[in-house]
């Protein structure tokens, strides 16, 4: 018995040992005489090969630079992030962050604000002005825009025509949205029109609607979810489950997606990130900006990857090559709209490759009124307490305005 | 001489465990506690020492950490309380029942039950979410087709914690089923065989046998799942990610949030040294609880 016992254990070591060697030091560096740049990034999914693939054809390109691209683990990626920063030690000297994230960073001084390096080589008009937008903290540019990341619109051409609809035409407001909604929806098949998520994706569902509705989450330095189109946005979601009944109840943690995939849910929002698993699931599935589920105007939640540089890196050579580089990207990134996203730089999203592809120019569409999440620090955390308020709501276990009030004294006592 | 010899190799067959617990444990537990007494944000190099500062503010009803802690510790000792008699019950009756088993077969299910156990927590919550999904899950499908209504296993209380109990129990019960087998194979024979002769029953043997015989393995069990059970955070955090709203959200799940997402480690380190201390007043209590009853016992 304890034989046994000591050799499955023994066998689960040696497995993990194995798989811990397996993922580390495959880069080869050739970085002989030329100014090495230590770059991370996040994409640990299948986007990672195409920014490799960017990095090693910047290498192949030219013979003075060398970037060495770490990917990160998304999970741990600011974690890493953290304790590179602080230990100083290993430290990446060019890194990947979200929008969102930029200005904790900015506040604390260890990221380097990019005014005095754009201009030469790195030049601000070949970017959307509205992705510059998401890098700037207190009239300041931190970062170069990679791409913008807002939410998309996905449906199920094959379930559109089923229920006698245009496959060709998406939903484009709110009236029009539930209506093709309650024409989707059979429960004899336990089929939805639009099963509502009652978690992620809300961080971009949510803010979607109440920005469209013309509202805001923190407003003159205060958070404020109890204004009408805060409430308003929030009942909506509700009166989809409730009240058109084109949702079901309870909806789990990816419960709407896992439905999307299943050809039970008709109509679906997510970020643009999700394409690969829509591509391999052989749905017939149409892609479009989202449509107005507010009142009022044009708007869309968006996140951005940016290039930010930390504080400690001083060298002008190395200054050089990260520049450089950035050019590099913003001329050649067609690899990384390959990824589904779509890069913020003109020469990519104005070209015609890149208008013929499906998603991206779907994507590049809301790049003009794409909007960020509220300028202020760990905004991630702070916001917790609304999601709560948001999913309990849409489970139906509190009413809308009372959870909103009670989401916006937690968040505002953590705001500081 | 010889004996100093062998005492030296003995020393040297634990000299690894010794240097792997000292690097691993003892040093990053010294130096969490020493993180609590500071205001410890990852990202800024000024970390000023504030003393109990952080512990003051775990206590203070006014603050949010105070609700964090609150919450999550109220959510751990929930899960605790349902998960640990289970733990041991089921543990305990599922080594009886393979125990019982011919040899052949025995092996078999042994090596069934204790596979869960060997897989990470992210695919035991992929494979529960299939199975428990409200709208395309196995399970609920199966009742929708026996003209039942669906079950919000994840999304309403109390079946939310029913489920990450259930999911705990499936992946780790193998373990005290092993840690029961072999205590069960300890108890001598012959005890049973006099009991046989004096003509007491089963139910009888295992009452005044094999549960004596066993208490201070019950004691181990017990006390292990307990910390265990302490120190949950894969299922509810993949599960129901703390849902519906924040009623599953356990201890953990609060700490690694000020660490890593508000990057503040002097308040997590302080929140994970208050919760060490309470999981050792509990353990200290169990062990005290249960031997001096088991001592009563046995006079």
């Amino acid at each position: 018995m304890k034989k046994w016992l000591s050799m499955s254990i023994a066998l689960m070591l040696i497995i993990g040992v194995l798989a811990a060697c397996s993922s580390g030091g495959s880069e080869k560096s050739s970085s002989k005489g030329k100014d090495e740049v230590v770059f991370w990034a996040p994409f640990s999914g299948p986007d990672g090969p195409n920014m490799k693939q960017i990095v090693d054809e910047f290498n192949k390109s030219q013979d003075k630079h060398f970037v060495k691209l770490q990917i990160v683990p998304q999970t741990d990626y600011y974690k890493t992030v953290d304790l590179s920063l602080n230990g100083k030690k290993d430290s990446p000297e060019l890194l990947i962050m979200h929008g969102d994230q930029i200005i904790t960073y900015a506040n604390k001084g260890v990221i380097k604000s990019i005014d005095d390096i754009i201009g030469d080589t790195v030049k601000k008009e070949n970017y959307h002005e509205n992705a510059w937008k998401g890098t700037e903290v207190d009239g300041k540019l931190y970062g170069v825009p990679l791409d913008i990341h807002p939410l998309m619109f996905y449906w199920n051409k094959t379930l559109f025509k089923e229920a006698g609809l245009d496959p060709e035409k998406p939903p484009t407001n709110r009236e029009e949205f539930i209506d093709m909604a309650q024409k989707l929806t059979d429960k004899d098949k336990q089929q939805w029109g639009f099963v509502v998520p009652t978690l992620w994706p809300q961080q971009f569902i949510f803010p979607t609607i109440v920005y469209q509705n013309g509202g805001e989450l923190i407003s003159d330095g205060k958070v404020d979810y109890t204004s009408p189109e805060v409430v308003d946005a929030l009942t909506f979601l509700r009166d989809l489950i409730d009240k058109y009944n084109v949702s079901p109840a309870d909806v789990q943690q990816d419960g709407e997606m896992n439905m999307f995939l299943q050809g039970k849910n008709a109509m679906h929002f997510n970020g643009p990130w999700m394409m690969n698993q829509f591509d391999e699931s052989k749905l017939d599935y149409g892609v479009s900006p989202v449509p107005r589920l507010g009142t009022k105007q044009d708007a869309v939640f968006a996140n951005s990857h940016n290039f930010v540089i930390p504080e400690s890196v001083k060298d002008e050579k190395k200054i050089e090559a990260i520049t450089d580089f950035l050019n590099y990207v913003g001329e050649n990134g067609m690899a990384w709209a390959e990824s589904g996203q779509a890069p913020a730089s003109k020469a990519v999203y104005e070209s015609d490759e890149f208008g013929k592809m499906k998603q991206q120019p779907q994507v590049a569409k809301q790049f003009d009124y794409a909007q960020y999440s509220p300028s202020v620090e760990n905004w991630g955390p702070i916001s917790d307490p609304l999601y709560k308020a948001v999913n309990e709501v849409l489970l139906g276990q509190k009413e809308a305005e009372k959870a909103l009030e009670e989401a916006e004294k937690e968040s505002q006592a953590q705001l500081k | 001489m010889n004996s100093k010899k062998s005492a030296f190799t003995s020393f040297l067959f634990v000299l690894p465990y010794l240097v792997m617990f000292i690097l691993f444990l003892v040093v990053p537990i010294i130096y969490g506690v020493y993180i609590s007494f500071h205001e410890w944000n990852l990202i800024s190099s000024d970390r000023p020492f504030i003393g109990l500062k952080n512990y003051m503010n775990i206590l203070n009803s006014d603050t949010t950490l105070h609700k964090t802690f609150m919450r999550g510790l109220w959510n751990t000792v929930q899960f605790v309380v349902y998960s640990v008699p289970l733990l041991v019950v089921i543990g305990l009756g599922l080594a009886l029942l393979v125990n019982h088993l011919p040899a052949k077969i025995r092996v078999f299910f042994r090596t069934a039950y204790f596979i869960p156990y060997a897989i990470s927590v992210s695919i035991i919550a992929v494979l529960w979410l299939w199975i428990l999904d409200t709208n395309s899950g196995l399970l609920n499908q199966y009742l929708m087709k026996w003209g039942m209504d669906p079950i919000p296993w994840l999304t309403k209380l109390p079946f939310a914690w029913i489920s990450i109990v259930a999911a705990t129990i499936w992946w780790t019960i193998g373990f005290n089923m092993i840690i029961f087998i072999n205590a069960l194979n300890e108890v001598p024979e012959e005890l049973y065989e006099a009991a046989d002769i004096d003509g007491a029953g089963s139910w009888k043997q295992f009452l005044h046998i094999t549960l004596p015989s066993i208490r201070p393995v019950m004691l181990f069990v017990l006390i292990t799942s307990t910390i265990a059970s302490f120190n949950i955070y894969g299922q509810p955090y993949l599960m129901t990610r703390g849902g519906p709203g924040d009623s599953t959200e356990v201890l953990l799940m609060g700490i690694v949030k000020e660490a890593f997402e508000l990057r503040q480690m002097g308040a997590a380190s302080a929140m994970a040294v208050m919760m060490s201390l309470i999981m050792i007043v509990i353990s200290v209590a169990q062990f005290f609880f249960l031997n001096k009853k088991g001592k009563g016992m046995e006079a």
